[in-house]
């Protein structure tokens, strides 16, 4: 196998690989007997196709099957590939939020969280966040990518970063329970670690959720001290509707820029907002692809929706660090054509279908 | 289409989320902004920021208002385009919008009146006046901020939180989506009057940013079905407004025929949408010939598009229309119809239908039915015994007893959940300045202080 193609994997981090011989790299490496994983390997013996040779491209990543319920169960040594060697520098184990059952558990090696910190500071160097500020995350750490994510992305951009501990799965049992109280109670202590940090350090970027951002917006002397300090929001993990982003952006935090992620553990990190759009238009998302490629699709017949129609998300995750292709995801999104360059779908707002209190309430007057 | 702003405390403001708001036949009347939960953190912050109004200016401004609401051009609309559109988008009879556009007037104009009859007889109104050099009780507010979840059944229920205005709170209010346009002008008319855009604000909201408005404010009412009662039942800060339950009682001491012209306005006025409408009529006899009166007098009733002057029943659209009679004819089985018992939707070929009455037998004074209100002229009549007593009336926001017998009244009077007891010849529904609805409001924005000063 010429090393040639498989150099591609590793192209610096500023440059852009040819899409469809990225993947092509990707499917010698992680179906090659001596680089690929044991789960991938394993995988392959099931496959009604050989993906080194019938994969050519982004659009045949929707050939394999969606293999991340088994990430539930399966060892994750097995998901490491073995081309890697004994010194693959391993970032850490992560798992997903367990929305949608048990946890899943993937490897982060530092290669790929290198290249996703990149491209994060990069962006913020675009929306003029200044380097060597110090940062607060207010999200979810300890088993959650996304503590990570913040933190390399921090630590590139020359920051500390002060972390405030948010457990999404507790968070979600009292939602799910109706314990609103509780609920209540738990995101005031996050508001209130967040305030030791605000008030004792001087921080330029603050990372959390849209939710945490509207509950620091119930606090005058909180967005008082953030109107004060901070330079650069970076929010993801929930829905931002285009007009909290536009009161955020005009009357709350003035000064600040925002800069939205949509990420997931199941691509291993993140799409990212793109730059410079205006109030009125919603919030776009773009995958750095060819490592992460999203599609939109309706959900009953699997094919892509027309841009500007809401379908749900398709994702893949391709890199030498980990192959995570054809994941149907919960979350719908409107399709958007990609940014010149760029492969597959863009999407925005993303989020659960509109809602509206149903108001035919049939019984009682009211 | 008309925009429905909300009205936030720098003003209007014109959302990129909005909702389609449509007549009862389906076509599109305004687009109500809705606001997302930020902005409902930030207009409730600005209420509580701001300070009240003197007593005098406020009071003055709130009479201002109510003939500005009742005969004005308010956000560029006429009194009389205000009562067309609003009775073609909720579906209230022409007749019943005048009503109530009567009752919001009446209200912001003996506000001062109507919440002093709340006040405590030993509490005074301000630490200055005289009795405080002795030492005294002071009416004071339990909070600054009060927030109210309305309903669209009628456009009355908006004139109770003008109470709250002239009490001196700052008042937010959600609009419910049925019906939007009555809040939208009234406050709309309380500004134009004189209140700043920090007194009062409206705050349309999807469900998802309903709860912060009650996070936000400091004492709530809410109008709901029976679950947003039990929901609120413990929470000393929400007022919930339920369905009323009301009832008639008819003693075998009184010849209900007498009566009839009040059994039967007690049941149809207001199309039979409001809380005080009667939802049963309980007879200590036989009650087939009081059914069947009541069937008779209630089936003339005509089925009229609501902009009709002589509409008296409320429409819905279609779909809905058949929805209340799917629920009605399900609870109704094994009931003796009386009226109704073939359906009650008069479709009125528009894509909007006529809820028409209903007149129902049960044999049971104890059966639950008795309390299934439905917004519409629908009624459960049975046998009431001096077993049953008032055990069988409980639950009601009014009774009407109609009876000489003073024990009974003595019973009635005396049991809680009865809220309101109107003895004799008047219905239900009745009600005037300075008379308590469920309770006074102001027993529940108000408490008192012992003050003394040298």
């Amino acid at each position: 196998m010429p090393t040639a193609s498989l150099s591609v994997l590793d192209i610096p981090f500023d440059e852009r690989p040819d899409p469809d011989e990225y993947i092509r790299a990707a499917m010698e490496w992680h179906f090659g007997p001596d680089t690929g994983s044991p789960f991938w390997l394993r995988k392959a013996e099931t496959l009604d196709f050989d993906p080194r040779r019938d994969v050519k491209g982004v659009a045949d990543l929707a050939l394999f099957p969606n293999v991340t319920g088994e990430l539930r169960d399966v060892p994750v040594r097995d998901l490491i590939p073995q081309g890697y060697g004994a010194d693959a520098r391993i970032v850490g184990v992560f798992e997903s939020g367990g929305t949608t059952g048990a946890p899943k558990r993937i490897v982060c090696l530092r290669d790929w969280l290198d290249r996703l910190t990149h491209g994060l500071s990069a962006d913020l160097d675009g929306l003029g966040v200044p380097r060597g500020v110090d940062w607060v995350a207010i999200a979810p750490s300890g088993p959650h990518m996304v503590g990570e994510m913040v933190a390399g992305a921090a630590a590139r951009h020359g920051g500390l970063m002060f972390r405030v501990d948010m457990d999404p799965r507790w968070v979600k049992k009292l939602i799910s329970a109706g314990k609103a109280e509780e609920t209540d109670a738990y995101v005031n202590h996050l508001v209130e670690q967040a305030a030791y940090v605000l008030r004792t350090q001087d921080i330029g970027v603050l990372m959390t959720t849209p939710p945490l951002l509207e509950r620091l917006a119930r606090h005058d002397d909180l967005i008082e001290l953030i109107g004060e300090k901070v330079k650069g929001i970076m929010w993801g993990g929930a829905h931002m509707d285009a007009d909290t982003r536009d009161l955020l952006r005009t009357e709350v935090f003035p000064g600040c820029e925002l800069y939205g992620t949509y990420g997931n553990t199941m691509i291993l990190g993140g799409a990212t907002e793109r730059l410079g759009l205006g109030p009125d238009e919603p919030c776009v998302f773009d995958p750095r692809t060819p490592f992460v490629t999203f599609s939109v699709v309706d959900p009953a017949s699997g094919r892509p929706v027309p841009y500007g129609e809401r379908g749900q998300v398709v994702m893949n995750h391709v890199s030498k660090s980990a192959l995570l292709p054809n994941n149907l995801e919960r979350d719908l999104a409107i399709r958007v054509p990609p940014p010149e360059g760029a492969v597959g779908d863009s999407v925005a707002d993303v989020g659960p279908v509109a809602m509206f209190d149903d108001e035919v309430v049939i019984e009682g007057v009211y | 289409m008309a925009a429905l702003d909300a009205l936030g405390p720098k003003g209007p403001y014109r959302s990129r989320h909005r909702l389609t708001v449509s007549d009862v036949t389906g076509a599109p009347m305004a687009g109500l902004s809705l606001v997302p939960r930020l902005f409902v953190t930030r207009a409730l912050a600005a209420l509580r920021a701001a300070g009240t109004l003197p007593l005098e200016e406020r009071l003055a401004a709130l009479k201002r208002a109510g003939e500005l609401f009742a005969t004005g051009t308010v956000a560029g609309m006429s009194a009389e385009a205000y009562e067309g559109a609003v009775c073609r988008m909720s579906g209230t009879p022409l007749a019943n919008v005048r009503i109530a556009v009567e009752a919001i007037r009446l209200s912001a104009t003996e506000a001062y009146r109507s919440v002093q009859a709340a006040r405590p007889v030993g509490a005074v109104g301000d630490w200055r006046d005289p009795y405080a050099r002795g030492g005294t009780a002071v009416w004071i507010r339990r909070g600054d901020v009060f927030a109210v979840h309305a309903a669209g059944n009628h456009p009355a229920v908006h004139a109770l939180w003008l109470e709250a205005l002239a009490l001196g709170y700052r008042v937010a209010v959600r609009p419910s989506r049925r019906e939007p346009l009555t809040p939208y002008r009234l406050v709309s008319a309380v500004r134009e009057a004189g209140f700043g855009t920090d007194q009062v604000v409206l705050l349309p909201t999807d469900h998802d940013a309903a709860g912060e408005i009650l996070h936000g404010a400091d004492l709530s009412m809410v109008y709901g079905g029976q679950e947003v009662i039990d929901r609120y039942a413990a929470d000393p800060t929400v007022l919930p407004n339920g369905p009323g339950r009301s009832k008639i009682l008819i003693t075998a001491d009184r010849e209900w025929r007498d009566h009839l012209d009040v059994v039967v306005d007690s049941i149809a006025r207001h199309g039979g949408t409001a809380c005080v409408n009667a939802t049963a009529v309980l007879v200590e006899g036989d009650p087939a010939p009081v059914a069947e009166a009541l069937a008779e007098r209630l089936a003339a009733l005509p089925s009229l598009p609501p902009q009709d002057e002589k509409a008296v029943l409320p429409v819905h659209p279609l779909e809905v229309a058949r929805g209340f009679e799917r629920l009605l004819l399900g609870k109704a089985a094994g009931a003796r119809a009386w009226l109704g018992g073939d359906g009650v939707v008069a479709d009125l070929g528009d894509g909007s239908a006529a809820l028409r009455p209903a007149v129902f037998q049960l044999d049971d004074p104890r059966d639950a039915r008795l309390g299934v209100e439905l917004s519409f002229p629908c009624v459960w009549v049975a046998p009431w015994t001096r077993e049953a007593g008032v055990a069988a009336l409980r639950d009601s926001l009014v009774v009407t007893a109609l009876t000489g017998d003073e024990a009974l009244l003595d019973g009635l009077l005396a049991e809680p959940s009865i809220k309101n007891l109107y003895i004799g010849d008047h219905p239900t529904h009745w009600i005037a300045p300075g008379i308590p609805h469920d309770a006074y409001l102001g027993e529940f924005l108000m408490r008192t202080k012992a003050v003394i000063r040298g």
